[in-house]
């Protein structure tokens, strides 16, 4: 029989590993790569859904986690790799801001996401309180890698990851939202994705380049 | 009544939805949006006068599950009053739509048209009807848009947008003072309900009121068009169709007027320091008498009728300004007087003007232009349209038996009776303001002998103007039916006047009906002072009589009358409308006494013959009267906005990482402050 304690600390340990796969992608200059991460980050998503689900016998958090291996771990990656494939474009070779640079910014982000939540943590009687930093955490790191990154492709896998760490955060403050706004978030994310994908191939045809620089030329 | 009011609502909200089921005849879609307007209006008329003559304010109200919105609407007789004026407009403007809109088939969408026409009318109404700040917000910005929308149905013309997008501009400063204005009254109040604006939990102190009474004047008087705000108006109304120009000029700028009432008087006790009035009455002063010197110098039909609503709304607040300073002084019955001759002006104007922009509108039908120097000689091909501008120009230029004159009689009745004001600076400031009106009419009527002279007199000037046709009945009917009206005002004012004695007896406190007015039979008179008495309708028998007498006597003694037609003499040689005095040959005086005014750039070139510098082969007149307001107000206040702006291009850079970072820093900082 697994306590509570316990029970929290996987918990904790599956956020803790959605963090560290952040950091990977926030590393990571090879798109491919980066685009594994996010499906191992799903994975690690899931499963500590799964683990909510098991511990507070909440049964639609096991839907939502079969969804998010579905879309987020097997056919989003299919989308991204197949545009990377197609548009030639293997590794992201000029960046806003350098990896180290990255990394500590993350890593000061982390400790904001940690100031910001430390009040409201205390008040928490659910097992996934402590997560709640951890999805604040992730949500601004991906912001972070939109803005630090120029290929299309990374600012649509940092999308996804601030989408994960809502995701979390959902399941983080109240087990997850209601099955119906789940399955729409889903639906949206996949449609994003869909769409980020025609976006990008339109952005390579009209400037041969996927780095979304270009597009302040569009600017009177 | 209440059912009236209902029958007023679905006719416009007919008149709106009907010609978009219909199939696309131009026929069908013109009457399907006209009849539904000429129903309503005529509802409208029928309810104004109802509520004039009703003891009772009548109320009524829809909630909402809007905060601090309910649809309620009151119905006293300052309300009724202009529902009642905007409905005689907006009567005669359907009937002559039907005719007129054929104007715009294949050019614009007419259902278009229409629907906004009939959303405009509509939103005037409900304007003046709103019993609720928020409602009446709503109202007056629908009112706002749908005019901007009418002002750029001919969009294609590059000049058409500008006049728009001005307007828009303008407008929207306006209605940002007016958010202010009712801001303030909701703060003593506690409540948009006008009610809690008339009495409020805790009055305003003294520094508020002032604040309240200032930026009520900026924004209401940006849409009436007072100087210096009117800069919008010379090019939003001649802009906008006819029909809609009629509307605006002679109507929508009223329910400025109607506000400014509502809110002195009615919000703000109708209690204030002399320099209130003061400052209304020297605005209404400088307004009238600039605005008929703009109007002067256009040549542009109804540009010139724009900026006589400049003047026109000058009179008007010249009346409410006297009737103000009166009302500090608590001189009740001569603050009623100047608040009535105010509304008396406030209808006639609403009914010569919107006749005068009909009939320029028809000018415009048969001849496709604006400019007056094309015109000439259109009398006698258009004669319904030329006699109903002439009465339109009668009435504008105050001359009687027309209603222009009464009303200004009746301002220039309380401008004079300042000598009962015990402060002697006001005593010699309100007739210096007598004065000033007084040139305004002689210049007015200057502006109408030249609009009406060179527009229908003499040969025509252009091959547009010599075969210029008759406009369609529907559109003669629009127009008489306004020169009737235009007439009836100015000839039984004992009628009209106890109804407006009911509308201003609320704010003052006192009826002035047999007090200060007295209506002795047909004769209109300020008892009590001894002062001086009219009697309009005598005055038109006395004007009958005396040209039937002298026409008799021309008769008797002038020899042998005899009819002979022949061609006016022209030194031997034929007459071509060349020879003939053109509008800016006209103004010229007028022109050159006022320079310091108008400061005129005049350009004359010459290019003569090669043989001798004497004879002149071709000359090229130009000549602009300089926009002061223009180019020391506005400009610089544009050019500081455009270089702000400029200034801030810098942080719109088209960087999408740029703008994902601004996003984020604010999301940071705002969290953090939330710790």
């Amino acid at each position: 029989m697994i306590t509570p304690p316990i029970g929290s600390q996987l918990v904790d340990l599956g956020s803790a590993l959605l963090l560290l796969t952040c950091f990977g992608i926030v590393a990571q200059r090879r798109l491919s790569a980066c685009v594994d991460l996010f499906a191992l980050q799903s994975v690690f998503l899931a499963l500590t859904a799964t683990l909510v689900a098991f511990l507070t016998g909440i049964h639609h958090i096991y839907i939502a986690a079969a969804l998010t291996v579905l879309i987020k771990a097997i056919v989003i990656p299919r989308i991204l790799k197949k545009v990377i494939e197609r548009l030639n474009v293997k590794r992201e070779l000029v960046m806003n801001i350098n990896v180290p640079a990255s990394l500590l910014i993350c890593g000061a982000l982390v400790m904001v996401a940690f100031l910001i939540t430390q009040p409201i943590i205390p008040f928490g009687h659910l097992l996934t309180r402590d997560s709640l930093a951890i999805a604040l955490a992730i949500v601004l790191i991906g912001f972070f890698t939109m803005i630090a990154r120029q290929k299309a492709v990374t600012q649509m896998i940092a999308f996804l990851v601030m989408e994960n760490g809502l995701f979390l955060g959902a399941t983080a403050a109240t087990y997850g939202m209601p099955l119906i706004v789940e399955l729409g978030v889903f639906f949206d994310v996949l449609v994003a994705a869909l769409i980020a994908g025609i976006y990008t191939n339109r952005l390579q045809d009209a400037f041969d380049s996927v780095d979304t620089a270009h597009l302040s030329e569009l600017k009177e | 009544m209440l059912n009236l009011l209902w029958i007023l609502l679905g006719g416009y909200v007919a008149g709106i939805l009907l010609p978009l089921c219909l199939p696309r005849q131009p026929k069908a879609q013109i009457i399907t949006t006209t009849a539904p307007a000429i129903v309503a209006t005529s509802a409208g008329v029928v309810l104004g006068l109802l509520g004039l003559t009703s003891s009772d304010p009548i109320t009524g109200s829809l909630a909402s599950t809007i905060p601090l919105l309910t649809f309620a609407i009151r119905i006293d007789p300052l309300a009724a009053f202009f529902v009642l004026t905007i409905s005689l407009a907006g009567l005669a403007a359907s009937i002559y739509a039907i005719g007129y809109m054929r104007h715009f088939d294949g050019r614009t969408s007419l259902p278009l048209l229409g629907a906004l026409f009939n959303g405009f009318l509509c939103s005037m109404t409900v304007v003046v009807l709103a019993d609720n700040g928020i409602f009446f917000l709503i109202a007056w910005e629908l009112m706002s848009l749908l005019s901007y929308f009418l002002v750029v149905t001919e969009h294609e013309n590059a000049e058409v947008r500008y006049a728009g997008l001005f307007y828009l501009i303008m407008t929207h400063v306006g209605t940002a003072f007016i958010i202010l204005t009712f801001l303030i009254f909701f703060q003593e109040g506690g409540s948009f309900a006008f009610d809690a604006f008339r009495h409020p939990e805790q009055p305003l102190p003294e520094s508020m009121r002032t604040i309240a009474f200032l930026i009520a004047l900026i924004g209401f008087g940006t849409k009436a068009g007072i100087v210096p705000l009117h800069v919008w108006l010379p090019y939003a109304h001649p802009a906008a169709p006819s029909h809609v120009s009629a509307l605006m000029s002679g109507v929508m700028i009223k329910t400025a007027i109607y506000a400014l009432i509502r809110v002195y008087f009615d919000f703000l006790g109708g209690q204030f320091p002399w320099w209130w009035g003061f400052v209304v009455l020297v605005i209404g002063a400088v307004s009238a008498l600039l605005g008929v010197m703009y109007a002067l110098m256009e040549h542009d039909l109804k540009s010139l009728l724009a900026y006589h609503s400049v003047e026109n709304i000058g009179i008007i607040l010249l009346g409410i300004g006297a009737g103000m300073i009166f009302q500090t002084y608590g001189l009740k019955e001569f603050a009623a007087l100047g608040l009535l001759a105010g509304l008396y002006h406030t209808i006639n104007h609403a009914m010569f003007k919107a006749l005068l922009f009909l009939g320029a509108g028809s000018l415009l039908y048969t001849t496709h232009t604006r400019n007056m120097e094309e015109y000439g000689g259109l009398l006698r091909r258009m004669p319904w349209t030329g006699a109903c501008f002439l009465i339109g120009a009668v009435s504008i230029a105050a001359l009687p038996p027309t209603n222009g004159f009464v009303s200004e009689w009746l301002v220039f009745q309380s401008l004079f009776l300042s000598f009962h004001i015990p402060d002697t600076f006001l005593k010699l400031i309100l007739p210096l303001a007598a004065a000033m009106l007084a040139l305004t009419g002689a210049l007015a009527l200057a502006c109408f002998a030249k609009a009406f002279g060179i527009s229908f007199l003499a040969l025509p000037r252009s091959t547009h103007a010599r075969h210029a046709k008759e406009v369609p009945i529907p559109m003669r009917v629009g127009m008489a039916l306004l020169a009737t009206i235009c007439v009836a005002l100015g000839l039984v004012p004992m009628v009209v006047v106890p109804l407006l004695d009911r509308v201003v007896a609320p704010f003052t406190g006192v009826s002035i009906e047999g007090h200060v007015l007295a209506l002795d039979g047909w004769a209109l008179a300020t008892v009590d002072v001894e002062f001086s008495s009219l009697s309009p309708s005598i005055l038109a028998l006395l004007l009958t009589v005396l040209s039937v007498l002298g026409l008799g006597i021309v008769a008797a003694f002038g020899g042998l009358m005899r009819k002979r037609y022949y061609k006016t003499w022209g030194c031997g040689i034929n007459l071509t409308p060349r020879m003939e005095y053109t509008a800016t040959g006209f103004v010229q005086p007028i022109k050159r006494v006022f320079s310091s005014i108008y400061q005129p750039t005049v350009k004359l070139e010459t290019e003569f013959l090669h043989e001798s510098q004497y004879f002149a082969k071709r000359r090229r007149f130009e000549f602009h009267v300089e926009p002061v307001f223009q180019k020391y107000l506005y400009d610089p206040v544009l050019a500081f906005v455009t270089a702000l702006a400029g200034r801030l291009r810098i942080i719109q850079a088209g960087s999408l990482h740029l703008y994902l970072a601004y996003i984020f820093v604010t999301l940071i900082v705002l969290l953090l402050f939330a710790v």
